[in-house]
């Protein structure tokens, strides 16, 4: 079988949630060429998990961050290595000059790993 | 990154490789919108998008559905202030994830037993996003203008759930293909915790909110196709005691 193994330790057991060993969280990598430093990425991500150097996104959503270039952004990292992408690529989909890439997908540990999906990231395939 | 499939394929045929047709293109562009313009759609649109819910498949034609519009200005902001108080109480408890080592410590132990209780409400996504909003770093409903509740009757013939996210998901395509945007929000099952929300909208039985959609005009623009995981997919093709083959889809 090509899905991955699920045994009953893995499923009884739960990751700790800000630990990267035991849940790999999305990670991107920013062209800093390409990056015109909008904060587009920073104000659309879900969890607020993307800092630009001069906003954050709710600095963006209340209009505090008025116009003007923000620095490339990048994935807030916590103390464990952990972020919080969960490599939806909304981001990258709405970069209006794609700068966005993903570097690791998302895949949370034990109880709640995947099985079917694998590592690879496609896009969209017109069979 | 901004890949556009400009050539569109008509409907209603089929050749290997073909470019998408508009409706593939609406399916694969879609994404959750989370930023919006402060006015809402014309009603005549939002009438519009919830005839794509009145006829979409249900087990046994139940229909086990009941839509409320949500376009209050008070009423939106109300309903933010009180999820983001709610999660910001549970989040008190079980947020191992931020705060002091003592904190910590205490809310791993309720966390470790709460997410065996409730292992969908707290997989990992939702608990980092409300561990988010709890810290002020990101809202609930992103400020939109519009919210379809989308009301379960649990009467429903087999699985009224599944009707309901069948329902939804054939209007946020209809939004998506009029040039709007919707996201799904999960998160407004905390307003179930208040009294307050529950008469509101007359949630009794026979009647559950689980999941509302937020509706209104994309600002900015951010539909756009993204890479997901290839994921394996299992072919009974051959005879009765043939193990199955394995393709990976995507690649
Ligand atoms: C049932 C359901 C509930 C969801 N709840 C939320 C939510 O509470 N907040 C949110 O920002 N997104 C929510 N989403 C959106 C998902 O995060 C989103 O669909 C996923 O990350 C994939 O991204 P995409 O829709 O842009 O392809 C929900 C989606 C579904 C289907
Ligand atoms: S949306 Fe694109 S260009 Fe704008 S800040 Fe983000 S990565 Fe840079
Ligand atoms: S991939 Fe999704 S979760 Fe990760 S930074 Fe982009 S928008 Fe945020």
């Amino acid at each position: 079988m090509a899905t991955a193994h699920y045994s009953t330790f893995d499923r009884l057991r739960l990751p700790a949630y800000d630990n990267q060993k035991q849940m790999q969280t999305g990670d991107l990598l920013f062209d800093r060429e390409k990056c015109k430093e909008c904060g587009v990425c920073v104000q659309l991500c879900p969890g607020g998990c993307l800092l630009a150097d001069t906003a954050t996104k709710m600095d963006l959503i209340s209009g505090k961050a008025k116009g003007g270039k923000y620095g490339v952004p990048h994935v807030v990292t916590m103390r464990s290595g952990a972020t919080l992408c969960i490599a939806c690529y909304d981001c990258g989909a709405a970069c209006p000059h794609g700068a966005i890439s993903i570097k690791r997908n998302f895949n949370p540990g034990y109880h709640f790993k995947r099985l079917t999906q694998t590592s690879e990231m496609r896009y969209p395939k017109r069979y | 990154m901004n890949v556009k499939y400009e050539e569109l394929s008509p409907l209603g045929t089929y050749e290997e490789g073909m470019p998408w047709n508009p409706v593939e293109k609406i399916i694969v562009e879609r994404r959750s919108i989370r930023s919006f313009k402060k006015e809402p759609l014309p009603d005549s649109m939002i009438r519009r998008i919830l005839e794509a819910g009145r006829f979409a498949p249900s087990a046994g034609n139940s229909q086990p559905w009941r839509f409320i519009v949500v376009k209050s200005r008070e009423i939106l902001a109300e309903m933010e202030k009180d999820a983001i108080r709610v999660i910001k109480f549970f989040m008190f408890f079980l947020d191992y994830t931020t705060g002091n080592r003592v904190r910590r410590i205490i809310a791993r132990f309720y966390a470790a037993v709460l997410i065996r209780i409730l292992p969908n409400e707290l997989h990992p996504v939702p608990f980092g996003l409300m561990s988010q909003i709890a810290q002020g770093k990101t809202p609930v409903f992103h400020a939109a203008p519009i919210l379809i509740l989308l009301v379960e009757d649990r009467r429903g013939v087999s699985n009224p759930p599944m009707d309901i996210g069948i329902c939804g998901q054939n209007m946020v395509l209809a939004a998506h293909s009029l040039g709007a945007g919707a996201c799904w929000i999960g998160l407004i099952k905390v307003l179930m915790y208040l009294p307050k929300w529950r008469k509101k909208f007359g949630i009794k039985y026979p009647y559950k909110l689980d999941v509302c959609l937020a509706m209104g005009w994309q600002k900015p623009k951010a539909d756009g196709p993204v890479p997901r995981e290839a994921q394996v997919v299992e072919w009974y093709d051959k005879g009765l005691n043939d193990p199955p083959r394995t393709t990976k889809q995507g690649e």
